[in-house]
């Protein structure tokens, strides 16, 4: 119950933070120039409207990936796979799942405890910032080179990180399986 | 951009038909969390959309390309990656403010520093990290993802 007020103030204000910092600089122009406000507003609305199309068919896809590749499936595949398997299955989840990252928070560490790596959870950290369902408007706003490079470097580049994190943080081994899965690799 | 939504709304329809074939209770709640989803988040797609509309009237090309130049090298590329870790938000909401920098003329590097840190740096949710993992945890996580932010900025920079 605690938790849940916790996310809903957290979530609040990370929703309400940037509409509040736009309406207020909206203000500022519209006492400044308003004119000029005037055609940013006209600006912004548009290019909303040409995406718009995009981004409802993109949240189609967001609803399917979510129904039909449960979060329940997913900690259950995360927590079972220890070596490069379930740093390469770490990656792939991370840039599935949808949502603001800390709310995944709380998820990882019951992963950890119940015998997830580090590197697991870092991975999913990492990959996070690229989200494969999104990529037709990242490539709509960026285009194609920027795009994908960018989410290719950003997967690849997960793993050594969470490797590199792992080797950092003390070993306290969860379970009894946790050796025997890190002599997998 | 109208032809590549109309085409992916095609597709995902598709989807939507064949699935429904084999199970419909579980389409109909695809379709009622994608409504969900989306009414969450359109509040901050207002805003963000608003904000590039201010960023494209108020800030000219020059002011962009002066901060976040090319030729303001590791400056413009420490610049985006320290902006995207004190705000957060969906990548979502990333891609339209990138685009507008990209525009014009901020470097790819710095921009994509920008956009990889927005989502895996949290300097605002980072005591909240750090109570759930540890402050061990936290600090190394978001210092090495920053690092990599970085990182990855400068390889797409010699990948463009």
């Amino acid at each position: 119950m605690n938790r849940e007020k916790r996310f809903g103030i957290w979530s609040l204000i990370r929703s309400q933070w940037l509409l509040l910092f736009a309406i207020s600089l909206y203000l500022w122009a519209f006492a400044a120039a308003p004119q000029r406000a005037w055609h940013a507003l006209q600006t912004g609305g548009t290019l909303f409207a040409s995406v718009l199309l995009l981004i409802a068919a993109v949240f189609g896809l967001v609803g399917l990936l979510q129904v039909w590749i449960s979060r329940d499936l997913i900690v259950r595949l995360l927590g079972r796979e220890g070596g490069i398997k379930g740093l390469l299955l770490a990656a792939l989840c991370g840039t599935l799942l949808i949502g603001p990252a800390y709310l995944i928070f709380p998820l990882l560490m019951s992963l950890h405890r119940q015998g997830a790596r580090w590197a697991v959870i870092v991975i999913v950290l990492s990959s996070y910032a690229v989200k494969l369902q999104m990529l037709p408007i990242e490539i709509e706003f960026l285009g194609w080179p920027f795009s994908l490079g960018r989410s290719l470097l950003t997967v690849l580049l997960a793993i050594p990180a969470g490797l590199l994190i792992e080797a950092m943080m003390p070993k306290t081994p969860a379970r009894g399986t946790w050796d025997a899965e890190r002599g997998n690799l | 951009m109208l032809t590549v939504g109309l085409i992916y709304l095609a597709l995902i329809t598709a989807a939507y038909l064949a699935l429904s074939r084999c199970n419909r209770p579980k389409t109909v709640e695809s379709l009622q969390v994608a409504a969900r989803s989306l009414r969450m988040l359109l509040p901050l797609l207002v805003a963000i959309f608003g904000l590039v509309g201010l960023f494209q009237e108020f800030l000219t090309p020059e002011q962009v390309q002066q901060t976040m130049g090319a030729a303001n090298g590791l400056v413009s590329l420490l610049l985006g990656g320290l902006l995207g870790a004190i705000s957060i938000g969906p990548p979502l909401a990333a891609y339209p403010l990138a685009g507008s920098m990209l525009d014009a003329g901020a470097w790819p590097p710095a921009v994509a520093a920008f956009i990889v840190s927005w989502i895996s740096v949290g300097i605002v949710t980072l005591p909240f990290e750090a109570s759930v993992f540890s402050l061990r945890f936290a600090l190394l996580r978001n210092g090495v993802n920053f690092g990599l932010a970085l990182l990855i900025g400068l390889l797409l920079g010699f990948f463009l």
